[in-house]
């Protein structure tokens, strides 16, 4: 349930002088925004129909008239807009008389053709509802006449001879555009005819729910399967017209509702005026009594002047009621659901790119035959947005399942257009081969082979060590041919080749070319001891300075090196070298070898030196020998001094030699 | 683009209301005015029914599979004013919960992400919104919107299930804190979203673009971006996009997707959230898609009830 505020605003009405008998709404230059509330179009008792500016009603001023004009002879009692053209009205009164007003053009109206005869007061009128330039009037005899306005003349009277009623009522199918229905207000035939033009010489269809007359019909808009009636029998029905069924009847007072209407917004609310003066407002998709407010609106009522239906010109008294208390219960919806919720169709997304349909076709309207059975159908349908996309998911499903990756792949890769394509194509085929890290780097263009075949172009390339050209005839494994002709960037691309691909050697061999001695020596370092000796080697090579001898001689404990080739004069160096690298096995021998240099190369100085080596070498022969050759005679000496080394080696050595000396 | 791939028979005898396939697509549920539920199995493109679910008595407007994880569960709402809620248990479906909580037609439900746990949303026309919540041991918690939407309330869609701060690491183990989200559309021209606090639902946005009743309302799929989008269809013919690009949700922002010349009852999105299907008056169902300048264009027609495929022509694009 909803708040529903029907709070009196000041109705001060201009010209209250007389009575009407019909009051309608009409959107007219709403949407222009003139008027903003649109028009409000009143028929009154002298013939005068009024055009009211609701929006200056609701603000309270006193000129709220916008125009009138007095043309009708009689009571205006019928008026309705057209819903296509919201400037036409038509308004109906005594006499037959029918006049359409262009609310543009409000003083002179059109009639829609000649004036029926016999002159009848005419009752209802209605636009219809799909044509627009036709119009219907009926008579309370019963009579009803469809004007054709291009034609300016009836098409159409349409009236039940074998029955008289009172027409209180007249409502065109809110989508058939040949169907209407006429109401009876007459309590000896309180019926509803339903009439199809097409058919016009009797009734479609009776409804015959009320017991009594019937004093207004309103059929919705939004569900032409529910048109409302209210009767003197104090009922508010909804029926079906199309088959006559009564599908609710709203719980009301015991009040007689002469004037019922549909919500125009909301398709589920309609209006219903009643004798005492109130209006109340039902819903018709249930809800509770709760929220529901009837109000007395005493003021609306003054402002129609008492509305009358009979004519008899009184004022009514108004009524007082006892209060009722309202039933505080659930009210019930309509046994079928009005067409405005009623979904027809559908469409919902589903896993696996389905799509799942469904639509209810409108059943014919074909009154009188029998429905054919619908077959209610709901499609599965696959919804494929690009269908290369689809062929290739296709093929990978297959490659999956055959387990063919590497030849999908290649496929692949002959397919791609784009190179960063082609690129990823070949990495993933990699990826399924053996060896991928290697393949992973050629394909990233870092080859052993393309250093290789860099290294082999003739002219520009020479071997370090034996200086050949182009290839290498030396023991030395191609890995290790040093550029020789090479600007200084590309000998940093070269490294960062070498290195990027392992190739510690070449790496170091350009570093060492380049003179870039720490970065080679840092990198062997890094390659292992092998290539570290190798790179000591090479290093020592390059470098010459003086004491690049030691220090090859240290690295690499090769002193036999230097005592064969050291300078004599600086034979105490090179014995001190010995003393403190010399392993204990070499250590005799170097000594040694020393002293024979001393000897044999070394001028008569140096000679005498050589028994120092001796004595350090333990070799005793040679250091009598020697001794013996730098001492002439001067025996005693040499006896002392043999007497002393026999003591300081041992004696059993000496001793044969001291006897020798002796 | 479109094939149908298979037609299913429902032998309903109404008006269809609504057609929905499980979560795994072998399962299709339908529901219409003859007020039955019926389940069919339709792998490999068969249609075989499983089950025929009676209980309601008016007509069924929505069912809902709830995910697979808490068993074969679905849910259903109709013109009668109540929710059911099956469920198959050893082969059988039965009705495990009927909710009758409602004063009036109950108009769309709508099971939450299922890290939430088992919630359904339900919207009524007597502009309620009630949600759900299995306790366990067969006992639901339920928790009333009231006046959601004057007049009614027509549809109920989920935003999918964002961690907040999802940036940082949760520690394992514990359970993340969910911001529930829901959106709604009603009879007061509105989409809502609604948003849990502290154990209380809160409107948290109001959208207004529609001129007339809001009859359906989704929210798109998460696919990993920070944005939220949201599909809302009219009586009015409009099918507006929202889209919101700050997490916080504070900023929504319409595109007309395309002004329809009858009511358009149904809006949904596929499961990668690039595509729209729009159901309008005249039976006519249309696939849209977003191109990479954010232009809306409609790249299907399907065609009353064959599937057949039209492939739209440049030409008939959308005129905003």
């Amino acid at each position: 349930a909803w708040k529903l505020d029907c709070s009196p605003s000041d109705t001060s009405g201009g010209c209250l002088s007389c009575r009407y008998h019909k009051l309608i709404w009409g959107p007219h230059s709403m949407t222009a925004g003139e008027r903003v509330s649109g028009v409000l179009i009143a028929g009154g008792e002298n013939g005068n129909v009024i055009l009211y500016d609701p929006a200056k009603i609701i603000a309270g001023d006193t000129e709220v008239i916008i125009a009138q004009k007095d043309k009708h002879t009689g009571p205006v009692r019928a008026l309705d807009v057209n819903m296509f053209q919201t400037n036409l009205v038509a308004s109906g009164a005594n006499e037959s008389e029918i006049y359409i007003w262009d609310l543009n053009n409000f003083a002179t109206p059109m009639t829609p053709g000649v004036k029926t005869q016999p002159l009848e007061d005419i009752s209802c009128i209605a636009w219809n509802r799909q044509v627009q330039h036709i119009l219907a009037s009926a008579s309370p005899s019963g009579r009803a006449t469809v004007w054709d306005l291009r034609k300016n003349e009836p098409i159409i009277k349409v009236s039940d001879h074998n029955n008289r009623m009172h027409c209180s009522g007249l409502a065109w199918h809110p989508d058939v555009a040949t169907q209407m229905v006429l109401a009876s207000e007459d309590d000896r035939l309180p019926v509803i005819q339903m009439w199809d033009l097409r058919f016009a010489s009797s009734p479609l269809r009776v409804l015959e729910s009320h017991t009594r007359g019937i004093l207004a019909i309103a059929w919705s808009m939004a569900d032409s399967e529910l048109l409302l009636s209210c009767g003197k029998d104090a009922k508010i029905l909804c029926s079906n017209p199309n088959t006559g069924e009564v599908l609710y009847e709203l719980p009301t007072n015991t009040q007689w509702c002469f004037d019922i209407q549909w919500c125009p917004r909301n398709p589920a609310v309609l209006s219903a005026a009643s004798f005492d003066g109130r209006i109340s407002v039902y819903s018709i998709m249930g809800g509770s009594t709760d929220g529901l407010r009837q109000k007395q609106v005493d003021q609306l009522s003054s402002s129609f002047g008492n509305l009358d239906p009979f004519g008899t010109g009184q004022p009514l008294p108004p009524l007082q009621l006892p209060q009722q208390t309202a039933p505080q219960s659930v009210v019930l919806p309509l046994k079928k659901p009005p067409k405005w919720i009623r979904r027809p169709v559908g469409a919902s997304f589903s896993f696996g790119g389905k799509l799942v349909t469904f639509e209810n076709a409108k059943p014919q309207q074909q009154p009188g035959i029998e429905q054919q059975q619908q077959r209610h159908h709901v499609y599965v349908s696959q919804v494929v947005t690009e269908k290369e996309f689809l062929a290739r998911s296709n093929q990978l499903q297959e490659a999956v399942q055959s387990e063919g990756f590497i030849s999908y792949c290649q496929k692949k890769i002959d397919m791609a257009q784009a190179d960063f394509e082609k690129n990823v194509w070949a990495f993933l085929k990699v990826n399924f081969e053996e060896d991928s890290r290697a393949k992973y780097l050629e394909l990233l263009g870092y080859r052993k082979d393309d250093l290789r075949n860099k290294v082999n172009v003739p002219g520009s390339w020479a071997c370090v060590k034996c200086f050949a050209a182009g290839g290498c005839i030396c023991q030395r494994t191609i890995d290790v041919i040093i550029y020789m002709h090479c600007s200084l960037a590309d000998v940093d691309g070269l490294i960062t080749q070498a290195l990027l691909t392992g190739n510690f050697e070449s790496a170091v061999d350009l570093c060492l070319h380049d003179n870039r001695m720490a970065d080679a020596i840092i990198l062997a370092i890094a390659g292992g001891q092998d290539l570290l000796s190798r790179t000591q080697e090479k290093y020592f090579v390059k470098m010459q300075s003086k004491i690049t001898r030691l220090i090859t001689a240290v690295v690499t404990k090769n002193w036999k090196e230097i005592v064969q080739s050291c300078d004599l004069q600086n034979w105490r160096e090179a014995l001190a070298a010995v003393l403190t690298y010399a392993r204990p096995d070499e250590f005799a021998a170097l000594c040694d070898l020393l002293g024979n240099r001393l000897e044999s190369e070394g001028d008569s100085l140096l000679q005498t030196q050589a028994c120092l080596c001796y004595i350090c070498a333990g070799n005793v022969e040679k250091l009598v020998a020697c001794w013996t050759k730098a001492q002439d005679g001067n025996s005693p000496l040499s006896l002392q001094v043999g007497i002393a080394v026999k003591k300081e080696v041992g004696s059993n050595r000496w001793g044969s030699y001291g006897v020798q000396i002796k | 683009m479109v094939s149908v791939i298979n037609t299913v028979d429902t032998s309903h005898e109404d008006m269809i209301h609504d057609a929905q396939m499980d979560y795994y697509g072998t399962r299709l549920a339908t529901c219409s005015s003859d007020r039955s539920v019926k389940i069919f199995d339709v792998r490999n493109g068969g249609q075989i029914l499983i089950a025929d679910l009676r209980g309601h008595e008016g007509p069924v407007w929505q069912v809902a599979w709830a995910h697979p994880m808490y068993g074969n569960i679905l849910a259903s709402c109709s013109y009668d004013r109540k929710v059911i809620i099956w469920k198959e248990e050893n082969g059988t479906w039965e009705k495990t919960y009927e909710y009758t909580g409602h004063d009036s037609s109950v108009n769309s439900v709508c099971w939450a992400p299922h890290d939430y746990g088992l919630i359904l949303a339900c919207g009524s026309s007597d502009g309620a919104i009630s949600l759900l919540s299995y306790t366990g041991d067969g006992q639901w918690e339920v928790k009333k919107i009231s006046n959601a939407h004057t007049i009614g309330c027509n549809a109920v869609s989920w935003a999918p299930a964002v961690v907040p701060g999802s940036l940082i690491e949760q520690p394992s183990g514990q359970k993340p804190n969910y911001i529930k989200r829901f959106a709604s559309g009603g009879c007061d021209n509105l989409v809502k979203i609604w948003k849990e606090e502290d154990g209380q639902w809160k409107e948290e946005q109001k959208l207004e673009a529609h001129s007339d009743w809001v009859r359906d309302v989704a929210w798109a799929p998460s696919i990993g971006l920070p944005t939220s989008t949201i599909a809302s269809c009219s009586q009015d013919g409009r099918v507006f996009i929202w889209t919101c690009d700050d997490a916080s949700g504070n900023s929504w922002s319409p595109k007309l997707l395309h002004k329809f010349n009858d009511v358009v009852w149904h809006v949904s999105w596929s499961i990668t959230a690039n595509i729209l299907a729009v159901s309008g008056g005249d039976n006519k169902v249309t696939l849209w898609k977003e191109s990479v300048d954010g232009l809306w264009a409609c790249i299907s027609d399907v065609n009353k009830g064959q599937g057949g495929v039209s492939a739209v022509t440049e030409g008939q694009q959308n005129e905003q």
